[in-house]
């Protein structure tokens, strides 16, 4: 007690010096804290978002054919048709379901208003893939498909751009000059990851036929698919499901199944796992320590100095009686107090600011930062070592004091 | 020497030598002291500057080892002992006052009387140490002894150059010594004031107390039973 009294005299009397100190106890373990809980919920924002594009999700698109694979002469687009999909749907034994869409970017009109949103053809087979829910109306049924219906589902962000809260279904708006009946609002996504082309959340849902007919790809195939969807079945791995499915495509459209231009690839899982989570958690977490650890110097310094400051007080204690341990723990506990005091206000300070962020609200992207019980147990281990080692050096130094130095201070 | 005159000892030296080694520079500070401290003696020690009075201080208050010869605390030798143990004998059994007080600024005299007290493990409390308030009784009670009980929670900042010196000496008889050392007590003080630790340590002898004060004031040698007088880390007189 009488050595935490002491500490808090000593920084009182270092002032500035003091301050500075704390100051970096405070952002070092401020950061720790911070950051590492940061670390954690950035985890969990990547995982949640694939959680939504679906885990099990795979793709392929056309592309054109690699430099290395015959015929590398040929330039052309490769070009995937709707009835390559149904026919790769029949021969596929690894993928639990496959489904194809195509997208094009148009004018969307209700209303006096009109602005450009991705309109995506879409199946049904598609659809059970992506899992979308529907909050209002219903989805894009075989029905719609076969009959070529002008039918519309909204993505969440498009429906309120152009309707608010008020319903959607049942409107009419107009898709580069056509009309179409909506008949769907999906549910608000949010953040995905992995996605091609605009976030759900802004895609207009139309049935693929309908697309087809109405903006046909130019050229020799007008039923050109833009990506072929695939689920994986819970069996199989995601290379042989994709495999088998790239080998049935290439057969099709007469490339080598290696040919990773031609036939470009995605998957959730794969993605996922490229992602190096751990190593920025690591990165973010090393970095905080070592604010942490350098916050430690400053200590080291102060002590360093008092203890040269009060070798008469120190020559004295040990004169009358004090064991050299004695002056060793009250070095020790001195740090310890100046280390707490620091470091406990960074903690503080550090869980006021992810309540802070937690109460603002941010786009659904940024990981909010949260209340980590390993990043406090970390920021209290580094400070307790930091404790032990700028308290126990200028410690170690002062047990050395002569205490006959009490006899010969005035020469 | 006969046993009852060892065992009535406090402080025995035989043929103690001291070196030192200042900036490649060897001190011969002591050349082989022979001298010993019964209780209720009432020494002063005294001799110029460089004389080695201050060291032989050093070696009666185990301050500091001797380099060569024996020195006997209540019979026994000192020379086996660890720091610990020599922290231990000081706590318990030594008074000291300094020249230049040497009270620590920051605490108000009880507490700086207290400070031996905080570091003695004979106590009875846990791991034998003092209660604070067992602590804060005895301090009190040693500043009445030096008659600043009413001063005691002054901060020496406050205080007078005598009042400081008072309160350095209540210190020194707060763990109820065996024998008190003390260096220059009057060397920072007027006349007057000087008279008044004078008196103090009069008192104290009368009580039965043991008193080895190291000095070049006169008045001080006048006042004790004993003078011994050292010049070139040997004693050239004592009686």
């Amino acid at each position: 007690m009488d050595s935490a009294r002491q500490a808090l005299r000593l920084l009182r009397a270092y002032g500035l010096r003091s301050v500075l100190t704390l100051f970096g106890l405070v952002w070092g373990t401020a950061s720790v804290v911070f950051l590492v809980g940061w670390g954690e919920s950035l985890e969990e924002v990547v995982d949640r978002g694939f959680e939504k594009a679906g885990r099990d999700l795979g793709q392929l698109s056309a592309g054109t054919i690699g430099e290395e694979f015959t015929p590398s002469t040929d330039r052309r687009q490769l070009l995937i048709s709707w009835q390559d999909v149904a026919a790769i749907r029949r021969q596929a034994r690894l993928a639990r379901a496959v489904g194809a869409e195509t997208r094009r970017y148009l004018p969307v009109t209700a209303g006096s208003l009109s602005f450009h949103r991705e309109v995506r053809g879409v199946e049904p087979e598609g659809l059970r893939i992506r899992a979308i829910p529907v909050a209002q109306g219903r989805t894009i049924r075989p029905g719609d498909v076969g009959e070529r219906r002008p039918v519309a589902v909204l993505g969440f962000e498009v429906a309120e751009d152009l309707y608010g809260a008020r319903p959607a279904v049942g409107r009419r708006l107009r898709i580069d000059g056509r009309f179409f009946e909506v008949v769907g609002r999906l549910e608000r996504m949010g953040a995905q990851f992995g996605q091609d082309g605009e976030p759900i959340d802004d895609q207009i849902w139309i049935p693929i036929t309908t697309h087809f007919a109405s903006w046909p790809t130019p050229g020799t195939e007008p039923n050109a698919v833009s990506t072929v969807l695939y689920r994986l079945s819970r069996s199989s791995a995601v290379d042989a499901t994709e495999d088998e499915l790239r080998r049935l495509l290439a057969e099709r459209l007469g490339v080598d199944p290696k040919d990773e231009e031609a036939i470009v690839g995605w998957s959730a899982s794969r993605t996922l796992a490229q992602i190096p989570l751990g190593e920025l958690r690591g990165i973010l977490a090393l970095l905080s320590v070592t604010t942490l650890a350098i916050s430690g110097i400053g200590v080291l310094n102060l002590m360093l100095d008092t203890v040269r400051q009060r070798r008469r007080e120190i020559g004295l204690r040990l004169a009358v009686g004090a064991r050299p341990l004695d002056v060793v723990v009250q070095f020790l506990i001195e740090t310890a107090t100046i280390v707490a005091l620091g470091g406990l206000l960074g903690i503080a300070i550090a869980l006021a600011l992810i309540l802070a962020f937690a109460a603002v609200d941010l786009p659904e992207i940024i990981p909010v930062p949260r209340v980590s019980v390993p990043a406090i147990a970390l920021a209290l281990g580094v400070m307790s070592a930091v404790g032990l080692i700028a308290g126990g050096i200028p410690a170690l130094r002062a047990a050395r004091v002569d205490p006959a130095s009490t006899l010969r201070s005035d020469g | 020497m006969g046993v009852g005159e060892a065992a009535n000892a406090i402080l025995d030296l035989e043929g103690v030598h001291k070196h030192y080694q200042t900036d490649r520079v060897d001190v011969h500070a002591l050349r082989g002291v022979d001298l010993r401290i019964a209780t209720g003696d009432y020494l002063s020690i005294m001799g110029p500057s460089g004389s080695g009075k201050t060291t032989m201080l050093e070696i009666l208050g185990l301050l500091s080892p001797a380099s060569a010869g024996t020195v006997r605390f209540q019979g026994r030798p000192t020379s086996g002992l660890d720091v610990t143990a020599l922290a231990h004998i000081r706590s318990q059994e030594i008074g000291f006052v300094f020249q230049a007080f040497n009270l620590l600024p920051r605490l108000s005299a009880v507490e700086n009387v207290e400070l031996p007290l905080v570091y003695q493990r004979s106590g009875g409390g846990p791991g034998g140490r003092r209660s604070r308030r067992d602590r804060k009784e005895r301090a009190i009670e040693a500043l009445r002894r030096v008659g600043l009980e009413s001063r005691a929670g002054h901060l020496p900042g406050e205080m007078s150059g005598g009042e400081r010196q008072r309160v350095a000496v209540a210190r020194a008889l707060v763990n109820d010594p065996a024998v008190i050392l003390a260096d220059e007590p009057t060397g920072n003080l007027d006349s007057k004031t000087g008279e008044e630790v004078l008196s103090l340590f009069d008192a104290l002898h009368e009580q039965g107390g043991t008193l080895v004060v190291v000095t070049h004031d006169e008045r001080v040698g006048a006042r004790a039973a004993r003078t011994v007088s050292v010049r070139d880390g040997v004693i050239e007189r004592d009686d």
